[in-house]
């Protein structure tokens, strides 16, 4: 105890302490039911023994049995539309924001800050609001449409199956957009702005310097904010219980509530936990894209 | 002068708000000139050059480069190549990506940019270093590199801005000698901003000197040396800068008594109205110690500094004198030593005015 608390106060040491403590925190909480989910994806798991942590090891049966669900592979494509499409709109629009607020006019701080309440908000609860606006009789989404020409008759978001998927990602570009931007905005207020004035001087014009300057000089912060995004999309949950439920008929599933809807309302926790496993390989990748990114600074 | 005009300012202005940042500049730069604009820190130097570059919108005059008006041209078609004082290279490329960058801008067939590159790379000696990126240099290097992706294009006009003020001492003196010999090899057109008079004075054939926002001089070096129309310029230019004394023209108006202890007086070739009040400039370096029987007068020494091959030495009065001498001091701190001064070389001014007297 005497040896702890002189490496607390020579610092020698302290350094492990404070490693070892995030590490085992994590370990806890996120590492043990990680490989707790892996164990049960492959056992024979049921209500009676859902208590226990030895049960009948099935290989990959609960594999097999996932994949020969008629609804795997239209989930697994739902999935994939919806990270792509939320990632790509989260980044365009934050982005085109960035580069907006970038122009530095009287109040673009103030207003940019206003645009994190978005981030800040309970996915249920922007869920919620996003019902009213996708309604389909008096929505106010269909109001504009109708009335900009781009829609003759009403579009029923929600329930029709051509359309549930993109009001959750709808939605979801909505959320994320903010914290794009911000994590953007940071980017390009890191470059210097004499860089642009010598590749203006040298016969860029704005579209030119946008291709040959921001956007390599903001690689790291990309690779950020799309992994990031890829993380925190593929864990998008509340949306899709708030909108759609993953209806109708699986036609806005996504793995993650198909994972929840086999573990918690059929009370499959094995196929569940297979789902979740799958998962966790998509979202390794996006971390390892995501630190590699941040390694990867190009500052002057 | 015979050659074309490369650069013509006429009455130009810029406001910052309420600011007046540059007051009716008028500048003609024959082709082929080095200039030099100098003066104190925050005195509208740089605004001048990026004004010229298009990187800052003027309020009001014209501007023309190589004959062409420029004033609301953007900086991509006024074809002039800048260096910055901070190098401002692009990071995320190589030095050879860096030099030909204007150069794939213009869509330049790859196989020709290298070869470009790395001519230009072996005239300022940068050939080994192509592939590095710029947070692999020093300093020196990253300077070179920022001159060479000016001298790649060829421009009608080079600006560079203070480009040696984050360099050390003798590096400086060194890049000094090569940007004037690049200069002359290119026969380029340049415009030189730097607070250092020293610069100013050694590179540039014209050197035009600002003070908040106005042009107060401008001609050759050895002319701003030796006839300063003011008393500004008279102490700017010249290094240790130049004494001055409050004195006074005496009744016959062709010597002037100085306010100083024993009042003394020395002859002037200037023609003033006798009795009138001036003050008086004297070069450090037109000074000279002598005996006493002959002196102009005689001061107590109050510090010597000295460099080896030159001594400073200051004098007590008020206002401090100080002179420079070149041979070995032979008097020591607390000494009272005779002085001659060049009386062909005294400045007079207006103390009201602060415009020399001639
Ligand atoms: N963007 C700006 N906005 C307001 N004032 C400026 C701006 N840029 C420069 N100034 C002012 O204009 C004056 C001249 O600046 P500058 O040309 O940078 O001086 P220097 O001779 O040191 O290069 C300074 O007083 C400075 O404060
Ligand atoms: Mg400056």
């Amino acid at each position: 105890m005497r040896r702890i608390m002189m490496s607390v106060v020579d610092g020698k040491g302290f350094d492990l302490i404070l490693v070892g403590a995030a590490l085992i925190f994590l370990f806890l909480f996120s590492g043990l039911p990680l490989l707790y989910n892996i164990l049960m994806s492959f056992q024979e798991v049921d209500m009676f023994s859902l208590g226990k942590f030895f049960r009948p090891f099935v290989g990959l049966d609960n594999y097999r049995a996932l994949l020969s669900q008629p609804a795997f592979w239209p989930i697994m494509w739902n999935t994939i539309v919806f990270v792509t499409c939320s990632i790509g709109g989260q980044f365009l629009v934050g982005f085109s924001l960035a580069l907006f607020f970038n122009l530095n006019f009287v109040g673009s701080t103030f207003i940019r800050g206003l645009f994190l309440v978005s981030w800040v908000m309970p996915g249920l609860v922007v869920g919620a609001i996003w019902n009213w606006i996708l309604a389909g009789d008096f929505g106010v989404l269909n109001y504009f449409l109708e009335n900009l020409g781009i829609i003759d008759e009403k579009i029923f978001w929600r329930s029709d199956i051509n359309y549930s998927l993109w009001a959750v990602i709808i939605t979801n570009i909505w959320l994320g957009t903010a914290f794009n931007m911000i994590l953007l905005s940071v980017g390009l207020a890191g470059i210097p702005e004499d860089v642009y004035e010598a590749a203006e001087l040298d016969g860029a014009n704005a579209i030119q310097r946008l291709w040959t300057i921001t956007l390599p000089m903001m690689r790291s912060t990309i690779g950020a904010v799309v992994s990031l995004g890829l993380i925190f999309t593929l864990q998008q949950f509340d949306l899709f219980a708030a909108i759609t439920s993953g209806g109708p008929a699986n036609s806005s599933n996504v793995a993650q509530y198909w994972a929840w809807e086999l573990s918690f309302r059929q009370y499959d926790f094995a196929k569940g936990a297979a789902i979740s496993t799958l998962m966790i390989f998509f979202v390794m990748f996006a971390a390892i894209v995501y630190v590699r990114s941040t390694k990867h600074e190009v500052r002057g | 002068m015979t050659s074309p005009l490369q650069i013509e300012l006429k009455a130009v202005n810029k406001y910052y708000g309420n600011f007046h940042a540059l007051k009716n500049i008028d500048l003609a730069v024959p082709s082929g000139t080095f200039v030099a604009l100098v003066g104190p820190s925050g005195c509208g130097k740089s605004t001048l050059l990026r004004s010229l570059a298009g990187l800052e919108e003027t309020s009001g005059g014209k501007m023309e480069i190589a004959g062409v008006d420029v004033t609301d041209m953007p900086p991509r078609k006024r074809d002039v190549a800048m260096v910055f004082q901070s190098y401002a290279l692009y990071p995320h490329m190589t030095v050879a990506q860096n030099l030909t960058y204007s150069l794939r801008i213009q869509k330049v067939a790859k196989a020709e940019l290298r070869a470009a590159a790395e001519k230009v790379a072996a005239s300022i000696g940068l050939t080994e270093l192509l592939d590095r990126y710029p947070r692999e240099l020093s300093g020196g290097q990253r300077q070179r590199v920022a001159m060479g992706r000016a001298i790649i294009r060829n421009p009608k006009v080079f600006l560079f801005d203070e480009p040696l003020s984050n360099l050390d001492a003798s590096l400086r003196v060194q890049m000094r000698k090569e940007i004037r010999a690049l200069h002359d090899r290119l026969g380029a057109t340049t415009v030189y901003v730097t607070h250092d008079q020293i610069e100013a004075m050694t590179m540039a054939d014209h050197v035009v000197v600002l003070r908040a926002g106005v042009i107060e001089q401008q001609a050759s070096p050895m002319t701003l040396y030796e006839r300063p129309t003011s008393k500004f310029v008279a102490g700017f230019i010249g290094s240790p800068a130049m004494n001055f004394i409050e004195g006074k023209i005496c009744d016959n108006g062709t010597s002037v008594m100085l306010e100083m202890a024993g009042a003394p007086k020395l002859d002037i070739v200037q023609k003033v109205t006798p009795n009138m009040p001036v003050t008086v400039g004297i070069r450090p370096e037109h000074i000279r110690v002598a005996p006493s029987e002959e002196c102009d007068f005689s001061l107590p020494v109050t510090l010597i500094e000295t460099t080896g091959t030159m001594s400073y030495v200051s004098l007590g009065t008020a206002p401090e004198l100080s002179l420079m001498l070149t041979d070995r001091t032979v008097f020591s701190v607390g000494d009272n030593i005779g002085l001659v001064v060049d009386k062909a070389r005294i400045h007079l001014f207006d103390p009201k005015t602060e415009q020399a007297i001639t």
